[in-house]
């Protein structure tokens, strides 16, 4: 897939000025939200869950080699042929040389992110295959030549009406009206089924490789990964060395999360688990199963600072919270992954020159950290990137020298507050009669879209001490009047979380909450090359 | 080159992992007992069961023996086609149930395309995902699953488990006895799909209706009290 991650503020720009479009982001952010609200207030014990999901994804990853290891040993014990990519090319050669020494034309294909990483489909196409997609919203944008905007979603930028003229353009079915979106379903299971029915090879992900005995977990609501499984005579899993987990417990403690996370369900309808090839006795499924597991840097950043981000269980979350994704959509983000979760991955998998702008295309807003249910702390990946960029001089020269002037002087407390008192009484004055500033000096940013409240004439820190003195003084004068009320909020999701129990390696430290500082050393995977 | 690949990630993978003894790495994983489940909507597992299938968008219906469920079948294939066709993988299950007593019996084997009724013998039913649990192979081809309009699923109330986790104790069980089968399919729901618009939809690929027949010995107001907690 082509990257134009490096242009994301012409692509943000563009997304926004599209209306239609906007809208139909805007309700997604607001529903998608109370889905997964509403599916964890049901379930009840996220923060419980999410612990344990967390500690058994870390340590899979503490020990990926020795389960990597297992995997592959039961893999082939139940008659899968293992194979090992380093890169997306790599991979693709190998589920070409699969089609082509069974002289396949026909695949069916699954829905999988891991194939948008590597540019499969093109590939596969190039050498005169015929790949078909038939997860509903990855067929509707091959239809259409676009790319996924939302790795849940993937054509949910299109209006039903867009999708009802594609539909009538791409399907030679005569006269009919498609006016409901039940109708576009309709007739894309009446044209997906045939392929289903005549596909050689099928080709499909999977959201979890279980170490223990080698089976390989699918979900799905639509059913078409299934019959991408079952019905052609060769199957192909595509993934990468992340997903792997211990037990089979472990894959379905971890869909919990991962279902109601992504779509509210508080289950999918189908949930399956694959071992390998037809057994003796079976009267169907394939006759050959590949497994083939794509590194593709993963292994790099298993070894950097940034290993968290392998917990990530592909749900879609983070994007939903987004307030930037909801703005711009998926598409401006420029490659395969969109989102907070898109904006570390980006960066990671291909480089931090191509994508920039990507780390910064955030509010700091805390969101995503909230409620990803890896625990992955998004933000201080975010920052820690951001902070990347600023030492390797890829940030602007002027964001850089404005960042080092303002922590010199943070680093003055008497000064700042004092200049501070007086920018604030100044801008208080100015700003009195009107209440509000339609335009500030170096700040054109912000009020070239709204207008900037007028201070109140003290800064906080001069009200928190007036406050302070105030309450010493009224318990000094009485008997137990100025007892303090400030504790911590135990709502605060950042302040319950705690890594009491994990066996962390090196360089993975506590951290207090999701924007505090990390307790570490930003020191990072040196090549980006 | 393949081999080299795997080297290769291999030796990535060890320079950034603990390399630790397999025994201790046994000992560090966390139990599984420490992950919640969702909670359970009744105490009684028939009930909670039923309402979770509710609410997964499929219908149900309860009966106290082989005699009642094989009546249920011939009723429910009749109301939707007016035939008495349908087909069932090879399972010593469905085989011995008494079909002539219903005037029907299935073809036994893997469907057909453009056969509309499929019935299955479930494995196990999950009551926290409200979820039938299917094993591939000869008794339960996976297209029967897939390829239909009208999948059934019987499910035998002492195959009812409370949570994911007591499935999978269920399962090695199986498992240990007659090694791995191919598959697993969880089924909890009709097909269905949001890709358009987010509007949920039903009967995307797979089967259009999910229709789950529990039987044996139920508590008489399982299947009311679950359509008043699932508010069907």
């Amino acid at each position: 897939m082509k990257q134009t991650s490096d242009t994301f503020l012409e692509n943000a720009s563009a997304a926004l000025a599209d209306s239609g479009k906007s809208q139909r982001r805007d309700l997604l952010a607001l529903f998608s939200p109370l889905m997964r609200d509403a599916a964890m207030g049901s379930f009840g014990q996220f923060e419980e869950l999410r612990d344990h999901v967390r500690q058994v994804r870390q340590h899979s990853l503490d020990h990926l080699d020795h389960y990597l290891a297992q995997f592959e040993q039961q893999a082939a014990e139940n008659g899968n042929r293992v194979h090992f990519a380093s890169d997306g090319d790599a991979m693709n050669s190998i589920v070409l040389d699969i089609c082509q020494e069974h002289r396949a034309q026909r695949i069916a294909k699954g829905k999988s992110m891991v194939t948008e990483e590597t540019g499969l489909n093109d590939y596969l196409q190039r050498a005169g295959l015929s790949v078909m997609e038939t997860d509903l919203g990855e067929y509707i944008i091959q239809q259409a030549g676009e790319t996924p905007s939302h790795i849940v979603g993937p054509a949910l930028h299109k209006s039903a009406a867009e999708v009802r003229e594609l539909f009538l353009s791409r399907h030679d079915l005569g006269e009919r009206d498609l006016g409901e979106i039940a109708d576009l379903v309709g007739e894309a299971r009446l044209v997906l089924r045939e392929h289903f029915l005549k596909a050689e090879v099928g080709i499909i992900g999977s959201n979890a490789l279980v170490a223990e005995n080698g089976y390989s977990m699918l979900v799905t609501n639509e059913g078409n990964g299934d019959l991408c499984a079952n019905l052609p005579k060769v199957l192909i899993i595509c993934t990468t060395l992340d997903r792997i987990l211990p037990r089979l417990e472990d894959a379905t403690a971890m869909l919990r999360l991962l279902v109601r996370s992504a779509t509210g369900q508080p289950q999918t309808c189908y949930t399956s688990f694959y071992s390998g090839p037809r057994r003796e006795l079976d009267t169907d499924g394939p006759l050959e199963t590949h497994i083939v597991l794509l590194d593709n840097r993963r292994s790099e950043i298993l070894a950097s600072d940034y290993r968290e981000m392998l917990q990530c269980i592909r749900c879609g979350a983070c994007l939903n919270h987004c307030p930037i994704y909801a703005g711009v959509g998926g598409h401006a983000y420029g490659w395969v992954y969109p989102g907070p979760m898109g904006s570390i991955l980006t960066p990671l998998l291909t480089s931090l020159e191509q994508s920039t702008d990507l780390p910064n295309a955030c509010t700091s807003c805390g969101r995503c950290g909230e409620v990803c249910p890896a625990g992955i702390p998004l933000p201080d990946l975010l920052r820690d990137l951001r902070h990347e960029e600023s030492e390797r001089k890829l940030s602007p020269t002027r964001w850089r020298w404005g960042l080092k002037m303002h922590a010199w002087l943070a680093r003055q407390p008497r000064l700042y507050h004092a200049l501070t008192a007086v920018g604030i009484f100044g801008m208080h004055l100015l700003g009195r009669r009107r209440g509000r500033f339609a335009s500030l000096p170096m700040a054109a940013g912000w009020t070239s879209q709204r207008d900037f409240p007028a201070p109140q004439g003290k800064t906080f820190m001069q009200q928190y001490s007036a406050l302070q003195r105030q309450q010493q003084a009224a318990a000094d004068a009485g008997k137990r009047g100025g007892r303090s009320t400030r504790r911590p909020d135990p709502r605060r999701p950042g302040t319950r979380r705690q890594d009491a129990t994990r066996k962390a390696p090196a360089g993975t430290g506590k951290r207090a909450h999701p924007g505090g500082p990390r307790g570490k050393k930003p020191r990072r995977r040196t090549g980006d090359e | 080159m393949n081999n080299s690949a795997r080297s290769e990630i291999f030796a990535r993978l060890r320079h950034a992992c603990q390399s630790a003894e397999a025994e201790n790495i046994q000992r560090a994983l966390p139990p599984t007992d420490s992950a919640p489940g969702a909670p359970l909507p009744s105490d009684d597992l028939a009930t909670a069961f039923l309402t979770n299938v509710l609410k997964n968008q499929g219908t149900v219906e309860c009966v106290a023996n082989r005699s009642a469920a094989v009546k249920a079948l011939a009723d429910y294939v009749y109301r939707h086609f007016r035939s008495h066709r349908l087909v069932a993988g090879n399972d010593a299950n469905l085989a011995a149930m008494p079909w002539r007593e219903a005037g029907v019996l299935p073809r036994f084997g893997a469907i057909e395309p453009g056969e509309p009724v499929a019935l299955s013998y479930a494995l196990l039913g999950i009551a926290e995902t409200g979820a039938t649990a299917l094993q591939t192979g000869k008794a339960n081809p996976a297209v029967n699953n897939f390829l239909s309009e009208h999948h059934l699923v019987l499910v035998d109330s002492s195959r009812l488990v409370a949570t994911m986790e007591q499935a999978w104790a269920r399962i090695r069980q199986e498992m240990n006895k007659s090694g791995r089968p191919r598959g697993y399919n969880f089924i909890a729901g009709p097909s269905s799909t949001g890709d358009i618009e987010g509007q949920l939809v039903y009967g995307a690929h797979g089967p259009r209706n999910w229709h789950v027949i529990l039987m044996g010995d139920i508590a008489a107001t399982a299947l009311e009290d679950a359509r008043a907690l699932a508010g069907k």
